[in-house]
């Protein structure tokens, strides 16, 4: 039985993550359709609804291509270790106030290492390959992905500054006085630019450059081990834009300030035992939440693939390090002396 | 066995069913050319890769692993705070100058731009003045 559980909550994380991803594209494929003003996929299904399912049957039922110059091994486990470690990091994901698969106490350190694990496969893959476009590709994308994840971990130090512990839930509920989006504003933009370009997006998307590289490190992949980078891809975007939500938006804390309206209400009638109460409480840490503030991310991804042209390697890297990482740095130096000075360095005891 | 280790054996285990599914279900009838490297209108040839590579990437990878140490460092520091006081605080302060030092060094060593013959580059020079970064 404890068995079955266990199997149970396996899948009801794993088949709505894989299903967001589908629908991830769809709306990126409506969005953009919108936005330069074409109908987009309107035929599969309702509105197009179905199209990326009939998308990835097909990818499924195409040959796979091997080719005789590749190393075989490694050209099938590359794209393999990008889906496994994009999905893994999903673990210690807190959808809702006890809604959790891991309650891991190292949860955030967790999902860095994951993330950056990811980097392996592309650079298997695009060195496996034995072509010189997925040969390029792999290398632009390695070194963005490097990169970037040195400003990510950077500032996830800098809200760790402001939790004192490594913990995803405690991350969460230590912004039930305020979401981290409003001391932090500036780290949250650096934090914002690092995940599109760590999830390899426009205007980021130098490894898959199609006017040359033709399609970056996954030039040579066909069939379903181009379905494992397409996963993979889109399941990081949206575990990112988790990331993003939990860390500086509150997670699956409520958008709307119900503890202020409680009380405003309190002051005319009496509220505390009607059925208005239990309602705000379950709104109060509902998954919706979370699944609304990492919607709104996503559409953000979106609009900026949307509407910026994308930008040539070497300023990708000089804004990364000449740019953002000094800006980052400053604020490590500053915050923790702020944090001292004002007396407010976090403690958690451990109620074990 | 717990959810966690679960999940950690589902996922490799829907990747191989999904490769397995491709690999039972496809047709393939590989020739030749289908199987030659991706090359734009003519014949591929081999020899042209894993060959020399711009030395911007090693640099980057290099210092890249030094940051990325010397952030991870401090991780400890930051979760333990409240117990570490002034001392802590001042330790990881001169860390960090330390590292900020090796960074401006860095930056003056020009080793962290890729050459690039296009006219316009992000890191343009428009002050004439002494700088450490643009020169």
């Amino acid at each position: 039985m404890i068995y079955l559980i266990s199997v149970l909550e396996g899948l009801l994380v794993i088949v709505p993550a894989l299903l967001s991803v589908a629908f991830v594209t769809i709306a990126e494929r409506k969005t953009m359709a919108s936005m330069q003003r074409r109908l987009g996929p309107n035929v599969v299904g309702y509105y197009g609804l179905l199209q990326a399912f009939a998308d990835a049957l097909k990818l499924l039922l195409k040959e796979y291509v091997a080719p005789t110059q590749a190393n075989i091994i490694l050209f099938f486990l590359g794209p393999i270790i990008t889906l496994i470690f994009s999905l893994l990091g999903y673990l210690t994901v807190p959808f809702g106030s006890g809604l959790f698969i891991s309650d891991y106490s190292l949860g955030l350190l967790y999902m860095l290492a994951v993330s950056s694990l990811a980097t392996y496969g592309i650079l298997l893959a695009g060195w496996s390959a034995n072509s010189k476009y997925a040969f390029l590709g792999s290398l632009r994308s390695t070194a963005q992905l490097i990169s970037y994840e040195l400003i990510l971990s950077s500032v996830i130090l800098l809200v760790l500054l402001l939790t004192g512990s490594l913990n995803v839930i405690t991350i969460v509920e230590s912004q039930r006085a305020v979401n981290f989006l409003f001391p932090l504003f500036p780290l949250f933009l650096v934090f914002f630019i690092g995940s599109i370009a760590e999830t390899n997006r426009a205007p980021f998307d130098l490894a898959e450059a199609e006017s040359e590289l033709v399609s970056g490190f996954m030039t040579e992949h066909s069939a379903s081990i181009f379905v494992f980078f397409f996963l993979a891809e889109y399941a990081s975007i949206v575990l990112i834009c988790v990331l993003n939500s939990i860390l500086f938006l509150g997670g699956y804390l409520s958008i709307i300030p119900l503890d202020l309206i409680l009380n405003v209400l309190n002051l005319f009638f009496d509220v505390n035992n009607t059925i208005l109460y239990d309602i705000f409480v379950h709104i109060s840490s509902s998954p919706l939440n979370l699944a609304l503030k990492t919607a709104f991310l996503i559409f953000v991804f979106i609009w900026v693939r949307a509407s910026f042209p994308r930008i040539r390697f070497d300023q990708l890297m000089s804004v990364c390090w000449t740019v953002l990482l000094p800006i980052v740095i400053a604020y490590v130096v500053l915050m923790p002396c702020i944090v001292y000075g004002l007396g407010i360095i976090p403690i958690n005891i451990s109620l074990l | 066995m717990t959810t966690t280790t679960f999940f950690l054996f589902l996922i490799p285990v829907l990747a191989i069913i999904l490769l397995a599914v491709n690999l039972i279900l496809s047709p393939h009838n590989p020739y030749q050319e289908k199987d030659s490297a991706f090359e734009c209108g003519f014949h591929s040839f081999l020899g042209q890769n894993r060959t020399q590579f711009s030395i911007s990437f090693f640099i980057f990878a290099l210092l890249f692993l030094l940051f990325d140490l010397e952030i991870l460092l401090v991780y400890p520091y930051v979760v333990s705070a409240y117990t570490n006081g002034i001392y802590g605080l001042v330790i990881m302060l001169v860390f960090f100058l330390v590292l900020t030092l090796g960074f401006a060094f860095e930056l003056g060593k020009n080793a962290l731009k890729i050459e690039s013959r296009q006219g316009y580059n992000f890191n343009y020079k428009s002050w004439s003045g002494y700088s450490l970064i643009y020169n």
